[in-house]
């Protein structure tokens, strides 16, 4: 660790991994329900499940954003964070919000107050008070982060970063706007959907993983920039009118259905890119880094990104399509790999390649993490591959032959068995994840002379 | 320091403005090419709807664009010897592209006058996307020589021009498709 | 690219215009016939602008490229303009 104030980001890496922990659990939880409709309904009904799972998966991945941020910020800008007191602040106020989240959910606590009660739009259902925290917190954050940029070095990596998370945290604003005409309240959801997943994020996703390549593989910092800003400008050109995408069916005029269609169509080259500079940069790379698993879950990220968000993006979102795969299990199938391999494995890249050095390890070769990336991304793989099948046979039968709803969800029941089976897959290599991270203190399994042979 | 990055050497300009080039490129050749499928459904519906517009409008236009192109490269080469010279090239390339606009905004008002709007037929929503789309980089571009005139330097030039040879590419290929194709 | 480059590729450009309206007027209502040329000579004129506006002519691995998307692209307008004569 070069800089002091970088150990911030291990509180912010902690607490990501607990919520992890929460989100995977609840997914679990989730997907039991699929299989037994009636599982502890009385309890925690499936939406209050559903909820917790999704606002998890985007709390943590915004906590290992701001954990990235701390991380890198000190080392790129090289000096130290403005105020290590306000970034502590801002991760309490964060821990706090999503506490209160999670108890206003669960117990539906002051339904209907308009301060205090859950609001119900789906992802951004957080109580008024919540939201206002998280605004705060982002305030505290920008105004940390820019300060330490603005006094010290300025490169491609902290610029991209910083355009995405003021992005992110400006658009979030839009969570305070609530019209009572449905698809208007439908439009201006999706510039705080569309535009962090499909935007923003993707400019953090860039940022990150250019830093990662750059410590991992030693290419030179001016051929990284240039892909980093290739990447950014096709993101944002394909990205901000390919929100069209998801106005096809909510009331706006028709002509959304070709700026959508089209737009979002070029959406898969800025992740073909990452893909494409992840490997060229790994093997014009001289530097052998002894932490093989952040490079694992680094080309892992930008490859599984690519077929997530690119390739299963990319099939259901012609309008001609969607008016028939609309609202099916493909569209769970694509969200999940998609949020999975793009923002799910560049945070755990960050923190296996941080976590070591914010310990004061060596970074072992970290068999077990190896092996939770396998688990992980084979489990999603193989839900992915489920949920699509599963959604095939759910458009054809529904939205073709015009059968049943219900009893098309019987006759998918076997795929999603197996769907909780390869969640179980992925919960269990979570916790392997975790557990790699935290608690070995030497090699657990030495490399051998034939493996030295074959690394070098 | 590799083949690929003396290769991307090679394009004159900023990298940057030819990723825009080709992302814009793919952009209104995937529209183009979304309206001839769609046509190809209701060949007589787009055919009648097509006779409503102003061919000679049209073709008008193809020229005061090629000429702006013209004046604006013509700009570019000027910066080296003479500001005042690149200065007036560029007034002369943003007078075609304002007549452009007075152009498109007669034919609009026509249309309009005839109560045809975007949402009057497949074939008007295409008309309307395209060419709006396309006039609404003719405005950037606009926008973009006006801040060179002060601020130009000759990497921002070539930029700038560059980026209203694409306006210009892209007309080129929209104009007989949407207007004469039938 | 130099001005007489230039004034040439101007020249051109008019001249091919002039032609597409030219032809525009004496086969108002033609076919195929009409159609193929007229996406002709807008490739032509597409040529033109790459080559000496955009300065392609300096670099021909781009200007190769861009000449196979036009004629990808005018191909499979022109195939898309006959798709009705099929059906």
């Amino acid at each position: 660790m070069k800089y002091q104030t970088q150990k911030i980001a291990y509180w912010y890496f902690l607490a990501a991994m607990a919520v992890f922990a929460v989100q995977v659990l609840g997914g679990l939880w989730a997907g039991w329900i699929y299989v037994s409709p009636n599982f502890l309904s009385e309890l925690m009904p499936f939406n209050i499940v559903r909820m917790l799972h999704t606002n998890a998966l985007i709390v943590w991945l915004l906590l290992g954003f701001f954990g990235a941020a701390y991380f890198l910020v000190p080392e790129e800008a090289e000096r130290e964070m403005h105020s290590p007191m306000l970034a502590y602040i801002q991760l309490g106020i964060l821990l706090l919000g999503t506490a209160g989240a999670v108890v206003t959910y669960t117990f539906d606590l002051f339904h209907g107050n308009w301060l205090l009660g859950m609001e119900g739009r789906e992802f951004i259902e957080q109580p008024v008070w919540v939201k206002v925290g998280i605004v705060v917190a982002a305030l505290i954050f920008l105004y940390n982060v820019s300060l330490t940029v603005l006094k010290g070095r300025k490169t491609a990596i902290t610029n991209v970063l910083l355009l995405g998370l003021w992005g992110l945290a400006l658009l979030f604003l839009f969570a305070f706007y609530n019209p009572a005409n449905l698809s208007l309240d439908k439009m201006f959801w999706w510039y705080i959907v569309h535009l962090w997943v499909e935007g923003t994020w993707e400019l953090v996703m860039a940022s990150i993983l250019a830093f990662l390549l750059l410590k991992l593989t030693g290419v030179d910092r001016e051929i990284i920039e240039k892909w980093l800003y290739i990447i950014v400008a096709t993101a944002l050109f394909s990205g901000i009118l390919g929100t069209g995408h998801h106005y096809y069916w909510i009331g706006l005029p028709s002509y959304w259905q070709w700026i959508g269609s089209i737009f979002s169509t070029l959406e898969v080259i800025p992740f073909f890119a990452m893909m494409s500079f992840s490997f060229v940069m790994v093997w014009k790379g001289k530097r052998d880094h002894p932490n093989k698993a952040a490079l694992l879950w680094a080309l892992g990220a930008a490859t599984v990104a690519f077929f997530g968000a690119g390739v299963w993006g990319f099939l259901h979102t012609l309008h001609g399509v969607n008016y028939y795969t609309h609202g099916t299990q493909i569209t769970a199938a694509h969200g999940h790999l998609a949020f999975f391999g793009a923002y799910v494995s560049v945070n755990l890249a960050i923190i296996t390649y941080a976590m070591p050095i914010l310990r004061g390890r060596d970074p072992y070769n970290q068999v077990l993490n190896m092996a939770s990336f396998w688990l992980m991304t084979g489990g999603m793989s193989f839900m992915t591959f489920v949920l699509t099948f599963a959604g095939t046979v759910q458009t054809h039968m529904q939205r073709v032959l015009g059968e049943n709803f219900m009893e098309i969800q019987e006759g998918v029941h076997l795929f999603f068995i197996m769907r909780w089976v390869s969640g179980l897959a992925v919960v269990i290599g979570a916790i392997l994840f975790i557990y790699a991270q935290l608690v070995p203190r030497r090699e657990i399994i030495e490399p051998t002379d034939q493996y030295e042979s074959e690394g070098a | 320091m590799t083949d690929q990055t003396s290769v991307l050497d090679e394009l004159p300009g900023d990298l940057m403005i030819w990723v825009l080039i080709v992302s814009e490129l793919l952009v209104f050749g995937a529209g183009l090419l979304a309206f001839l499928g769609m046509r190809a459904m209701d060949p007589a519906g787009f055919a009648a709807d097509q006779a409503a517009l102003n061919r000679v409008a049209g073709a008008a236009n193809t020229i005061v664009l090629v000429t702006s192109g013209y004046c604006a490269a013509r700009a570019v080469n000027a910066f080296d010897h003479s500001l005042r010279a690149m200065r007036l090239w560029l007034a002369a390339a943003m007078g075609f592209g304002i007549v452009f606009l007075v152009v498109k905004w007669y034919e609009y008002a026509e249309k309009a006058r005839h109560g045809i709007g975007i949402e009057t037929s497949d074939f008007f929503t295409f008309y309307y996307l395209l060419t709006g789309f396309h006039a609404l980089h003719v405005v950037a571009g606009l926008i973009i020589f006006a801040l060179l005139m002060r601020w130009g330097t000759h990497r921002n030039l070539e930029a700038g021009a560059a980026f209203w040879h694409m306006v210009d590419l892209v007309w080129v290929l929209l104009f007989p498709i949407i207007y004469l194709v039938h | 690219m130099s001005n007489t480059i230039l004034t040439r590729a101007l020249v051109l450009l008019i001249a091919l215009s002039m032609a597409t309206t030219a032809f525009a007027g004496v086969l108002p209502d033609a076919g195929e016939v009409f159609v193929l040329t007229v996406l002709v000579l807008s490739g032509l004129k597409s040529f033109v602008i790459l080559s000496d506006y955009l300065g392609l002519r300096q670099a021909p691995t781009f200007r190769g490229g861009f000449t196979a998307f036009l004629v990808g692209f005018l191909g499979l307008a022109a195939l898309l303009y006959a798709l009705p004569f099929a059906m």
